[in-house]
C-alpha cells in the first residue's frame, strides 16, 4: 500500500506519516518525491511517498497521534506512559511493536508504604505550585527503580518551567530535599510539564551533533552555553563515540560550559 | 501569597516546623521576606552552597502575584 506524506522536513514528514499509520519506522520504506528546500526566509517542503510492507495493516487515521509526531520530532518510548491510557482502546494493527511498558498494577510492583509517599511528594509539588498562585494537576508519570517521574500541567506551564527549565529546575529540587526529608534520599524524583525534560533532550542531542560538525569544519574547538551536569552529560555521552571528536567541561561551580574539540582522525 | 509559599515550603524542609516564621516587610517597591528557622534547621533552608535558598527564591519569582513588587528572601539566623 502507498500513502503520501507532507512535512516541512523529511524527518518530520516521516514522523507524520509514522503516526498516522501506526507503525514503526521500520515498518515501512520511504521514497521522497520532492525536496523543497528552505530558502532564508521561506520554509522547505519535503513530499514522500510511504510504501507499507504488506504484512503490516495501517491503522485508522489518528489525528492526535499525527498532531504528537508534528509537534515533537522523535516518538520516543516514553511517551508512551502518559499516552497509554487512549492507546489502550486503540486497536494496534502493528501488534509486533512493543506494548509501551506493561501497565504495572502499581500498588502490588511498589513496596508497602510507597503509595503514601507518592501522595505525600504529590501534594508538596501541587501545594506549591498553587501558593505561587497558579492551578495545576499533578500525576505520576513514571516509576523507575530510584527514580519517580511527576506530571505537572498547569495552562501557566510556560512559566512553571521558566528560562532554560529554570523554574522546574528549582521545584524539583525543593521537592528533591522534601523526599530525602521523607527518607527517601535514594530516589531521585524528576518533575516534567509539558514533556519540556524529553524535548529539552532531544535537543541537546541535536546540539551536540551539530557542533561536532561545525568542529569537523573548522578543526578548532567550539565553546557551548552554560550548562548543568545533567544537560553536560547528554553532549559528552553523545559525542562520546564520534571518534574525531572530544569534549571537555570548562569552568567552576554548577553551570560549566562545555567544549567540543576537533581531533582529527588519527590512528 | 509570597508569605504562605515560604512558609509551606520552609515547614516541609526542617525537622522543627513549629519554629518556622516569615513575615512580610512592605517597601515601595519590594517586599521584603524575613524567613526565620529554628538554630539547627538554618542549613536545610540554605543548603549546600545556598542551593536550596537559590531554588526558593527562584520559585518566589516565578510565583504569579509578585509581578507589581520584587520580593526579597532573608533568611535570618
Amino acid at each position: 500500500m502507498v500513502y503520501e506524506f507532507e512535512g516541512r522536513t523529511e524527518k518530520e514528514a516521516i514522523d507524520v506519516a509514522a503516526a498516522e499509520l501506526g507503525l514503526a519506522r521500520d515498518e515501512f520504506d520511504v521514497e521522497i518525491l520532492e525536496t523543497q528546500s528552505g530558502g532564508l526566509f521561506k520554509k522547505g517542503k519535503v513530499r514522500l511517498r510511504v510504501h507499507v510492507h504488506s504484512n503490516a495493516r495501517p491503522a485508522p487515521i489518528s489525528e492526535a497521534a499525527a498532531a504528537q509526531a508534528a509537534g515533537r520530532p522523535i516518538p520516543e518510548p516514553r511517551y508512551d506512559r502518559e499516552g497509554r491510557e487512549s492507546r489502550g482502546s486503540r486497536r494496534d494493527p502493528a501488534g509486533d511493536r512493543p506494548e509501551p511498558r506493561p501497565v504495572q498494577p502499581a500498588r502490588a510492583a511498589n513496596p508497602e508504604g510507597a503509595d503514601e509517599f507518592e501522595a505525600k511528594i504529590l501534594e508538596f509539588v501541587k501545594t506549591t505550585v498553587e501558593k505561587m498562585g497558579y492551578a495545576c494537576e499533578v500525576a505520576v508519570l513514571f516509576r523507575e527503580d530510584k527514580k519517580l517521574g511527576v506530571r505537572l500541567d498547569s495552562e501557566h506551564a510556560s512559566i512553571l518551567i521558566g528560562k532554560k527549565g529554570k523554574n522546574l529546575d528549582a521545584l524539583q529540587l525543593l521537592v528533591n530535599v522534601y523526599g530525602g526529608r521523607l527518607g527517601r534520599e535514594d530516589l531521585r524524583i524528576v518533575i516534567d510539564s509539558e514533556n519540556y525534560r524529553i524535548r529539552r533532550e532531544e535537543a541537546l542531542v541535536k546540539l551536540a551533533y551539530e557542533s561536532a560538525e561545525k568542529v569537523r569544519r573548522s578543526r578548532g574547538s567550539l565553546l557551548l552555553e552554560p550548562m548543568n551536569p545533567f544537560e553536560r552529560r547528554i553532549i559528552h555521552t553523545t559525542l562520546n563515540d564520534i571518534v574525531d571528536v572530544e569534549t571537555k567541561s570548562e569552568g567552576e561551580g554548577l553551570y560549566k560550559q562545555v567544549r567540543v574539540l576537533w581531533k582529527g582522525a588519527k590512528r | 501569597m509570597e508569605r504562605d509559599l515560604v512558609e509551606y515550603i520552609a515547614k516541609s524542609l526542617v525537622d522543627d516546623p513549629s519554629a518556622v516564621t516569615v513575615t512580610a516587610v512592605e517597601g515601595d517597591k519590594s517586599v521584603m521576606l524575613e524567613l526565620r528557622v529554628a538554630e539547627g534547621d538554618v542549613g536545610k533552608v540554605i543548603g549546600k552552597h545556598g542551593r536550596i535558598a537559590k531554588a526558593l527564591r527562584t520559585i518566589l519569582s516565578a510565583s504569579a502575584s509578585h509581578s507589581a513588587k520584587r520580593v526579597v528572601l532573608e533568611i535570618l539566623d
